[in-house]
């Protein structure tokens, strides 16, 4: 069934035919039609779930917690400072190995206070156990939120997945809203390993000392390690099923290309026009995605960026004192390589508070990177006026 | 403590958490506390104060759940009359309820009436007493004698009533107007009392003392019921009383609820502050007469109903407050006027009203009319001789026995409280001092039970607890109750209470049509489930959800609904503090 719907919509109804159990949220702009939506699915019978109404985030990822150790699927959203505020949790989440999914709408964060979209929200999370997916349209919400919990659920790892503030979640697309009896297939009801049960009482998240905790920790980054392969398994599947597949790393008219670019989110949709536009000029210029932030997809960037000579890195985030995010993980990623393969990395800062990358933008971002040398690689900003 | 470790089993792909090997159950915490919760209902605040006796909290919880004829049920068993009281109670219960310190009292006398139309237009149910050799007389047939007649029918009785007039109802029917109370209602309430377990016999026209006689009464029954009413006007005592015009308001009444439509004049006064004086004012409007009440003291004073005052001045009466009548004047024996002293208020009296004084200013009101309504006293002179009385009324013990065995009586004619719903309280606990009494004879042993075990808090007794046969309670509440402090209103929603439905004031003064239509069933449900159900668990789970302990569970068939694992609760009082309607105490832990 197709329906057009914005992307906080396209978050609802995938939470919805993954038949999540459990909402625990908290609103805040621009991601609170997801939960409404989800109110209204539950009231109106839609979605058989319990909503939990809460009075801050941090106790929205609490009652997720709670709900998830019981084994029940949980599903949660938030943005921006709220996303923040839910930090302290975000980690017990992750360390307590529950496979929760939560939706980031992408907002800047303030001051000065601004509610439009950048990554910084969800990249200060960076450390807190959860895998990263960032999403270009409003179809691939939808159906990453529905594999995210298939994800989550065989690794036993929380999956965030990020759309872009208002880009995406206020911009309404065609979307396919996949047959129940499909997903269901794809997706089997959850099954927990650990359950927190008042009739077999055990206490949870309790004391462990040093001789064990380094164990713990070693088997998260092992389940970790395992993502990118496992993703690729349930992509194939929902390809399968549903002729549709993103990919942790996806190379855009990359075949031959000397100058990459690098990008995330919707700037990727804007790229692809652009780079349209410079391959029909003749142009050996592609763009390589990355959906997948946490775990990095080492691997495949390696395999999509060696023996390019320019990569440029389209950075909608800032880390202060340092660079764009995904330009210095990159570059962190790609050291290893030999010396011939490894390309120039540029890494521009740009976008920032919802400030639009246009086609315009993206032609700068290339030309500079054209004409770009040895010493002015890092932190380049765009369009500031200083 | 539980021994934490890490799982053991721990192989690449398994998740490792940091759980308990050991179960919990093992760490009784219990054993720290010193107090602990306890679960015992408490008696909510309207049924405190129903002079009725009436389980109002109990109906209400039966109703919001869509019990809809199982809430009937358990208000009659209490309540001979609900379609009644729902119209005419002055509704003490409304004044006692806690929700009107969030958004207004529960508009119970609404839910009554609807529940009692429902009564009134299905058969009796059965009450599953076994029938008794007994018969009983009951003298009277108001509301005192009829509920009297209607528990002892349910209890398994034979009963006769005797009535003077040639109709039944007493004062309901006497001395109460169409408008307020419709005759096919009260007609219907008699019906059904009339079909109680072997049947009520009345007779009519048949007045005590004369025919049949005390003691002919007396030697036929094996118990008597005294329940004669209140129905002597008292005189104003001023110059110009037996003026052409002068006449006492209960005889008013009494013609027009008679179907008399009397010619007034232009002008009444009436003079009371009482219902009487509003059932006359609203009378005399109806009539086309323009009318003034005059009341020696404020409003704020007058014993009248609220509404009814509210009702007299919406339809266009005049209240003239701190005006005393001290002679009624008038040229060739004809009224033409009242003279009256301006009075200021004093000291409080007895009865904790300021106290009247007067001011030496006087002034005339015209009148064409004078209708007296300062109060009505029992007719005692016809009772049988050596019967106990004060000033005001016969004398009674707390289940209505007098000083002559057998005989036993109730309602105004009584030295207590002269309302309907009196009344009604007073018929029950005659009828349930007549069944102890004659229980005892046959079984030849002491009247052992007292009132007070039967009481609802400091309120009237329960039928239901004297017969055993309570629908809803294992065990009664116990006998303190509920107020505003007890409750946590965090868990209680705004939701404004609903007006009854009212005829225009056009309307309603043009005919003696029936003013207040009231609320549908579906807005009574809605009126239940604002309920608070103070002091009476209803299942709702907030304890068990809000225990940090997961200490409480459901129990089947206990005495509570809710069972305390002790091993486990920590005595913090969470559930306590949190339960809704105080159904929950904290005790010490028994050491």
């Amino acid at each position: 069934m197709k329906k057009v719907m914005v992307g906080n919509h396209a978050v609802a109804w995938g939470a919805q035919r993954a038949r999540v159990e459990v909402i625990a949220a908290y609103p805040i702009t621009p991601q609170t039609q997801i939960v409404e939506k989800l109110s209204e699915m539950c009231a109106d019978g839609t979605l058989p779930a319990r909503y939990i109404k809460v009075e801050s985030e941090h106790s929205a990822m609490a009652a997720c917690i709670g709900a998830s150790a019981t084994g029940a699927r949980t599903f949660t959203a938030s943005s921006s400072h709220g996303l923040v505020y839910m930090h302290e949790m975000l980690h017990w989440a992750g360390g307590g190995r529950l496979p929760i999914v939560m939706a980031d709408v992408n907002r800047a964060l303030g001051p000065g206070w601004n509610i439009w979209t950048d990554q910084n929200d969800s990249l200060s999370q960076r450390d807190t156990g959860w895998v990263q997916l960032y999403c270009e349209t409003n179809q691939e919400v939808l159906d990453t939120t529905i594999q995210a919990f298939r994800l989550a659920e065989m690794l036993d790892l929380p999956v965030m997945l990020m759309l872009d503030g208002f880009y995406l979640s206020h911009t309404a697309e065609a979307v396919d809203i996949p047959d129940q009896d499909v997903v269901d297939e794809f997706l089997p009801p959850r099954v927990s390993r650990h359950k927190l049960d008042v009739n077999d009482p055990h206490a949870f998240g309790a004391l462990v000392r040093p001789d064990s905790y380094m164990e713990m920790r070693w088997l998260q980054q092992e389940a970790m390690r395992q993502v990118p392969r496992v993703l690729e398994t349930i992509e194939a599947d929902w390809n399968r099923l549903f002729g549709r597949s993103y990919g942790a790393v996806e190379s855009y008219r990359a075949e031959d290309a000397d100058l990459l670019l690098v990008t995330t989110g919707t700037v990727t949709s804007t790229a692809r026009y652009v780079v349209d536009q410079r391959r029909a000029a003749g142009e050996k210029i592609g763009l390589v995605k990355i959906k997948m932030f946490r775990p990095f997809p080492t691997e495949q960037l390696r395999m999509a960026l060696a023996g390019v000579d320019k990569v440029a890195v389209l950075d909608r985030n800032i880390s202060p004192g340092h660079g764009g995010i995904f330009a210095e993980e990159l570059r962190s990623a790609l050291y290893d390589l030999p010396n011939e393969d490894r390309p120039q990395i540029y890494g521009f800062v740009l976008g920032l508070g919802g400030r639009d990358i246009t086609p315009a933008v993206i032609d700068e971002v290339i030309e500079r990177t054209k004409q770009g040398t040895e010493s002015e690689r890092e932190d380049l900003w765009v369009g500031v006026n200083s | 403590m539980p021994d934490i470790l890490m799982h053991k089993t721990a192989v690449r792909g398994v998740p490792q958490v940091s759980v308990s090997q050991t179960s919990t159950l093992v760490t009784r915490t219990g054993s720290w506390k010193s107090i602990r919760p306890e679960y015992h209902d408490r008696m909510a605040p309207c049924n405190q104060g129903c002079p009725v006796g009436i389980d109002i909290e109990g109906y209400m919880n039966l109703l919001r759940e869509g019990r809809v004829e199982e809430a009937r049920d358990l208000l009659l068993a209490e309540n001979p009359m609900p379609s009644v009281t729902g119209r005419v109670c002055h509704h003490p219960c409304e004044n006692a309820c806690n929700r009107r310190f969030l958004d207004g009292a529960v508009a119970i006398h609404a839910v009554e009436r609807v529940l009692g139309d429902l009564a009134d237009a299905s058969p009796a149910a059965a009450t599953g007493a076994l029938p008794r050799v007994e018969r009983v007389a009951v003298v009277g047939s108001g509301p005192a004698g009829l509920a009297c007649a209607y528990h002892l029918a349910r209890f398994g009785y034979r009963v006769t009533v005797f009535e003077a007039a040639l109709q039944a109802g007493g004062m309901l029917r006497l001395g109460i107007p169409e408008y307020r109370l419709p005759r096919p209602v009260l007609d219907r309430a008699i019906a059904r009392i009339v079909a109680q377990g072997q049947g009520v016999e009345i007779r009519c026209g048949a007045r005590v003392g004369s025919d049949p006689t005390w003691s002919e009464l007396t030697s036929t029954f094996n118990a008597v019921c005294v329940a004669t009413g209140a129905h002597v006007s008292r005189a104003l005592d001023v110059p110009g009383e037996a003026l052409r015009g002068v006449q006492r308001g209960l005889d008013f009444l009494r013609d027009v609820n008679a179907g008399a439509r009397p010619s007034l004049g232009r002008h009444v006064v009436v003079v009371g502050g009482g219902n009487t004086a509003m059932d006359c004012a609203r009378a005399a409007l109806r009539l086309g007469a323009a009318v003034t009440v005059a009341y020696r003291r404020t409003r704020d004073e007058m014993p009248a109903i609220a509404e009814e005052v509210e009702e007299a001045l919406r339809e266009g009466a005049t209240l003239s407050f701190l005006a005393n009548p001290v002679e009624i004047v008038g040229p060739a024996g004809s009224v033409s006027g009242v003279v009256c002293e301006r009075m200021a208020l004093g000291e409080p009296d007895a009865s904790g009203r300021r106290r009247p004084v007067p001011t030496g200013e006087r002034f005339t009101i015209a009148a064409d009319t004078v209708l007296t309504a300062i109060g009505e006293s029992a007719e005692l002179d016809g009772l049988p001789a050596d019967v106990t009385t004060s000033a005001s009324g016969m004398r009674v013990e707390a289940l209505g026995g007098t000083n002559r065995v057998a005989l036993f009586a109730g309602g105004d004619v009584t030295d207590l409280e002269r309302t309907v719903a009196d009344a009604l309280g007073a018929g029950k606990r005659a009828a349930i001092g007549i069944d102890r009494h004659l229980r005892a004879v046959a079984n030849n042993e002491n009247e052992a039970t007292s009132a007070d075990a039967l009481r609802f808090g400091g309120g009237n007794v329960s039928a239901a607890q004297w017969t055993g046969r309570d629908p809803i309670r294992r065990v009664a509440p116990v006998n303190e109750v509920v107020g505003l402090d007890d409750l946590n209103l965090h868990h209680f929603a705004r939701v404004p209470r609903q007006d009854d439905a009212h005829l225009s004031t056009g309307a309603a003064i043009a005919a003696f049509d029936e003013v207040n239509t009231g609320l549908t069933k579906d807005q009574a449900i809605a009126e239940a489930n604002r309920c608070f159900n103070c002091g009476v668990c209803t299942q709702c789970d907030v304890c068990l959800i809000y225990c940090p302990d997961a200490a409480i569970s459901h129990v089947a068939d206990g005495e509570a609904n809710y069972d305390v694992a002790l091993d486990y609760c920590k005595g913090c009082g969470i559930c306590v503090a949190e339960c809704p309607r105080g159904a929950l105490t904290m005790t010490r832990d028994r050491a």
